[in-house]
């Protein structure tokens, strides 16, 4: 046995189904090898940057499954690596658990500057929980489990395995032995503690029955620990409101009469009045990032803070806590459920309040979303994610991409259906979108998945089209293009007095790449044609894409100006753009 | 800035030093000093970082995100008052051999070589405060080249 037999007979013990990635000269005795194993199925991305993101689209997709498997993603040495890197911090920023097999340069050439080589577990080491280079193949077995074990307990993350090309082919030594079954990873350094302890939960329950304006915090973790039901039943039980963070949306059904919806810069007016008005934010399994507390030093200055969070160093990072639980949020909401402590209060006026707020925001918005087109006649992203939820009833799988339409799919989609939304949220990477729906669907093979982007994100991975044509990917992509990028000059529009330095975009015929890769594609430039071409997708099987003509002036509101506070939060749209559109003119003319 | 001491345990295994410098530097510190040495168990390193910061907070969020790393055992700050703070200092001198003498008594320092009648290597072992103060009192300028461990550091 060699070094790469016993790499992927590692993985196929711990459940591996799809191996995402590209090959090259330092990886290519893996790959020669992986067609000895037909469990294994490779799926070759057309840039390394894909595959980092299909392996996520795998972790994120099957956690909420009875199968939950780890998504790997492997590339050669130098570029291949090096192209992996942000799918790679992405991963690490948002929780996900994921190996990432790297081809390096053989151990006597190491640190020469040999032909594609980089430091890749130099350059990993601070954008990934862990990094492994084993340097005898009698390690790689045992280096894999441990990766394995690394990556999926606590808070989840990537991990790198980078296995030097002689090492993958290196014989084990004779007396070579690894016991699966009673392996067990020796760790000392390495802890989490998902068992609440008792004196904190009785702290946090008194807090709680005291609280007048209690408020619940749903973030990732919620989803992760497979707690939403448990959190909702938490909610009924003592009768408190739920904001989400960017996150912990689909972690319970957005319509929930105690779903206050999104929090934080695009947060809802409810959610975000109530969080400025709480008395106490009991939060769930999230990391108070900037995007959801604004402002630091006005953040909840009026309310105690129950911080529930599997990750210590999250704990007191941004916002003080009164009451601290280093857990996890499934087993400390299974104790809180069953503790005969905790009381329901009616909290009538609390929920007057916020139902004020609710009805404030309705009003602002439905206008809007009835109408379906901007002044100059372009559809709105928010009527086309609006009328997406009506026609799948909110119970299908949305990947959306980053920027405008992504903060209009969580705002807009009317989430059903247990992890059903799988965003790039910490690190905010454009051109998620396509890849990771290729693996949110293959980890879910029997839902619809929705891959919804801009025209900027669509053409960051936009050679991915190859992937999805080559397997028959069946992802309907909504192609939300105006021609800009969106959030940017919307920031333009509000903060930057209408200067769109950066932001135009020369599109090509997306039709023409659509039929490229002969995929069926539609294009939609008129509201009343936006739920055929949705029941179209629907009814079709296999991939299709839609273009729709969007509004460039489109603004998604509330928000809150970066380095702003909470009571900064913009609601109503500015009449700015028109003067900006005249000026705009002028400037052509001339 | 409140000078400040992190005492940490980790495994010894390629890459935790390069870790650690990485955190402190994206934690926008710089290292004022930073020993490594074995410890009493074999594979276990001890490592003693001194930084300087005002805010406890941001100290207690270091030492969390040190305890974070796969390697990492424990991590923790020390108390000024309720450890030792030393460090030791190799100092080659141009210096007259009746001046130095006049310090004996009150620093302990040994004589390592003399290599001419006015230059002279010695070693002084004490707390950072006490080797300042012994260079300040001989005279700066008669150092010719210095060599300080940085602090190493243990709980009374």
């Amino acid at each position: 046995m060699t070094g790469k037999e016993k790499l992927l007979s590692a993985l196929k013990t711990k459940g591996i189904k799809y191996i995402f990635g590209y090959t090259g000269g330092a990886i290519m005795p893996v790959f020669d090898e992986l067609e000895n194993y037909k469990d294994l199925q490779f799926i070759m991305s057309r840039h390394e940057q894909g595959a980092a993101f299909m392996a996520q689209g795998i972790s994120r997709g099957s956690l909420s499954t009875n199968n939950p498997q780890v998504g790997v993603c492997i590339a050669t040495s130098g570029p291949g690596a090096m192209n992996l890197t942000t799918g790679v911090a992405d991963a690490h920023m948002d929780s996900v658990p994921m190996l990432i097999v790297t081809g390096q340069v053989a151990t006597g050439v190491i640190a020469t500057d040999a032909f594609q080589e980089s430091d890749i577990v130099g350059v990993m080491m601070p954008i990934s929980k862990q990094t492994y280079m084993p340097l005898h193949a009698d390690d790689v077995e045992t280096t894999v489990h441990e990766a394995h074990y690394v990556a999926t307990t606590g808070r989840g993350g990537p991990v790198l395995v980078d296995i030097p090309k002689d090492i993958q082919n290196q014989s084990v030594s004779k007396k070579y032995h690894f016991d699966v079954k009673g392996y067990r990873p020796v760790l000392p350094g390495y802890f989490y503690h998902p068992t609440p302890e008792r004196g904190p939960l009785e702290r946090a329950m008194k807090l709680i029955n005291k609280s007048v304006r209690p408020l619940i915090f749903c973030g990732h973790g919620v989803v992760n620990s497979r707690a939403g039901n448990l959190l909702q039943q938490f909610a009924e039980k003592v009768n408190i409101p739920i904001a989400f963070t960017l996150h912990g949306i689909s972690a319970l059904p957005a319509d929930h009469p105690l779903s206050l919806g999104m929090m934080g810069m695009h947060g809802t007016v409810e959610a975000n009045k109530a969080v400025v008005e709480a008395d106490l934010l009991i939060s769930f399994g999230m990391r108070f990032d900037d995007r959801v507390t604004a402002k630091l030093d006005e953040y909840a200055a009026n309310a105690d803070v129950i911080h529930v969070e599997i990750d210590p160093s999250e704990i007191d990072k941004n916002v003080a806590t009164s009451v601290a639980i280093n857990a996890d949020v499934y087993r400390t909401l299974r104790v809180l459920l069953d503790d005969p402590m905790l009381t329901y209060k009616p909290r009538r006026r609390w929920f007057k309040k916020i139902d004020e707020h609710r009805k404030a925001m309705r009003e602002a918005l439905q206008g809007e979303i009835d109408g379906g087109v901007g002044d100059n006649g372009k559809l709105l992203m928010k009527t086309i994610v609006h009328q997406l939820s009506l026609a799948t009833k909110g119970k299908d799988l949305i990947v959306p991409d980053v920027g405008q339409h992504q903060m209009m799919a969580a705002r807009f989609y009317n989430y059903q259906t247990e992890n059903s939304w799988f965003t790039s949220g910490g690190a905010g990477t454009m051109g998620v979108s396509l890849p990771m729906a290729i693996g949110v669907k293959l980890s879910r093979p029997d839902e619809r998945v929705w891959s919804i982007s801009g025209d900027g994100g669509f053409q960051m991975n936009m050679q991915e089209l190859g992937t999805i044509m080559e397997h028959q990917i069946d992802i309907k992509m909504l192609l939300l293009n105006n021609g800009y990028l969106g959030m940017v000059r919307q920031w333009q529009t509000l903060f930057f007095d209408g200067r769109y330095s950066g932001t135009p975009m020369l599109n090509p015929d997306y039709g023409f790449i659509a039929k490229a890769y002969d995929i069926p594609y539609l294009k939609v430039t008129k509201v009343k044609d936006i739920r055929p071409a949705l029941q179209k997708a629907i009814d079709q099987k296999g991939p299709i894409l839609i273009e729709f003509v969007c509004d460039p002036t489109e603004v998604i509101l509330p928000m809150i100006p970066a380095g702003g506070g909470f009571n900064d939060m913009i609601v109503t749209r500015p009449q700015k753009e028109k003067s900006v559109s005249k000026r705009k003119k002028k400037g052509n003319k001339s | 800035m409140k000078r400040r001491a992190i005492l940490a345990f980790m495994h010894d295994r390629p890459g935790v030093l390069n870790k650690v410098s990485m955190l402190i530097r994206k934690k926008m510190y710089n290292v004022d000093t930073l020993t490594v040495c074995s410890s009493r168990v074999k594979g276990i390193s001890r490592m003693t970082i001194t930084l300087r910061e005002d805010d406890i907070a941001k100290v207690t969020q270091v030492i969390k995100q040190l305890e974070k790393f796969t390697e990492v055992i424990s991590a923790k700050e020390l108390d000024t008052n309720k450890s030792y703070w030393r460090e030791a200092a190799i100092i080659k001198l141009e210096v007259d051999s009746e001046h130095l003498k006049a310090f004996k008594g009150r620093y302990n320092f040994e004589v390592l070589d003399k290599k001419s009648k006015d230059i002279q290597i010695i070693q002084l072992a004490g707390s950072t405060a006490q080797i300042d103060n012994f260079l300040d009192k001989v005279g700066r300028e008669h150092i010719i080249e210095i060599a300080r461990t940085g602090v190493t550091a243990m709980e009374k």
